[in-house]
């Protein structure tokens, strides 16, 4: 599996790490994430388990995590963006509705915005959470 | 009223919200429901509508979109109802007092009546505060 990866993404590939020998990352750029999820996702057949989003001191960091459930490895592929004034970010809700919700609670939690998002709105904060108001962000701390 | 309250001490219909909870307290409820605890022998059995209801369980910190869904709630449910914070989330907010998401601890929103604590409370802890609660209300009659 990791062969077919290498094969089809190569030069896309930025870093490849082996935490284990059932749990890897690799770090893609932003611009090809649609391409990545696609692969793994349509032709490997790997199962979208979660995305998570972090803010760390220079950029914003989503991983994507896929399980391939015949071998038990899990694959995790890390997008750093830059601009943390305006963070956008290619949807992957075209390809699969599994990612609909959790794309939602990472807009509203830390302010990514997904292009081409069906239904971006808020999913888990009240009502009248202020606008622009992100929780998870790191000067929110408290 | 006091008719009232001693037919609801024989068998208690418990509707459960979860208020932003970890499920774990959830899942020591059904625990209770097992055939190992078996609550239903007593007539106390968990149901679908709270207009049903003649208690409130309640579970979680108390999250911001919660708390207006939650007053709707206890608005629907036929007085007299007694209202149960079952985990020490539901008690006191825990360690979520001071998140972004909470303001308020449940006692502050609705009468409570039976405050159970625990991360999550034991099936026993909880079998053992509702047969307080009922002894309670059956010397108030």
């Amino acid at each position: 599996m990791r062969e077919r990866i290498k094969e089809k993404l190569g030069p896309k590939i930025k870093e490849w790490h082996e935490h284990s020998a059932r749990r890897i990352y690799f770090t893609v750029d932003k611009k090809d994430i649609f391409e990545t999820v696609r692969f793994i996702f349509r032709e490997l057949g790997m199962r979208f388990s979660t995305a998570s989003g972090s803010d760390t001191p220079d950029s914003f960091e989503i991983l994507y995590h896929f399980s391939n459930d015949s071998s038990g490895e899990f694959y995790s592929v890390r997008v750093f963006i830059e601009d943390k004034a305006n963070p956008e970010i290619d949807s992957i809700t075209p390809l699969f509705p599994g990612a609909e919700w959790i794309e939602r609670e990472i807009w509203e939690m830390l302010g990514i915005k997904f292009k081409g998002h069906p239904n971006l709105k808020r999913l888990l904060l009240a009502d009248e959470w202020p606008e622009g108001e992100y929780p998870l962000r790191h000067k929110n701390e408290s | 009223m006091s008719f009232k309250i001693k037919a609801l001490t024989k068998s208690i219909w418990v509707f459960h919200v979860s208020a932003g909870s970890c499920n774990n307290c959830d899942i020591e409820i059904l625990d209770c429901l097992t055939p190992r605890f078996d609550l239903e022998r007593f007539g106390i059995q968990l149901i679908g509508s709270v207009r049903h209801a003649d208690a409130l369980l309640i579970t979680g910190a108390m999250s911001k979109k919660s708390v207006p869904r939650m007053k709707k709630i206890y608005e629907q449910a036929p007085k007299p109802c007694v209202v149960i914070a079952v985990g020490t989330c539901a008690c006191s907010q825990h360690m979520f007092k001071d998140s972004y998401n909470v303001d308020q601890p449940l006692d502050k929103i609705l009468p409570v009546d039976l405050y159970i604590p625990g991360c999550p409370p034991k099936p026993e802890a909880m079998i053992a505060g509702i047969v307080k609660l009922v002894t309670k209300l059956r010397e108030k009659i």
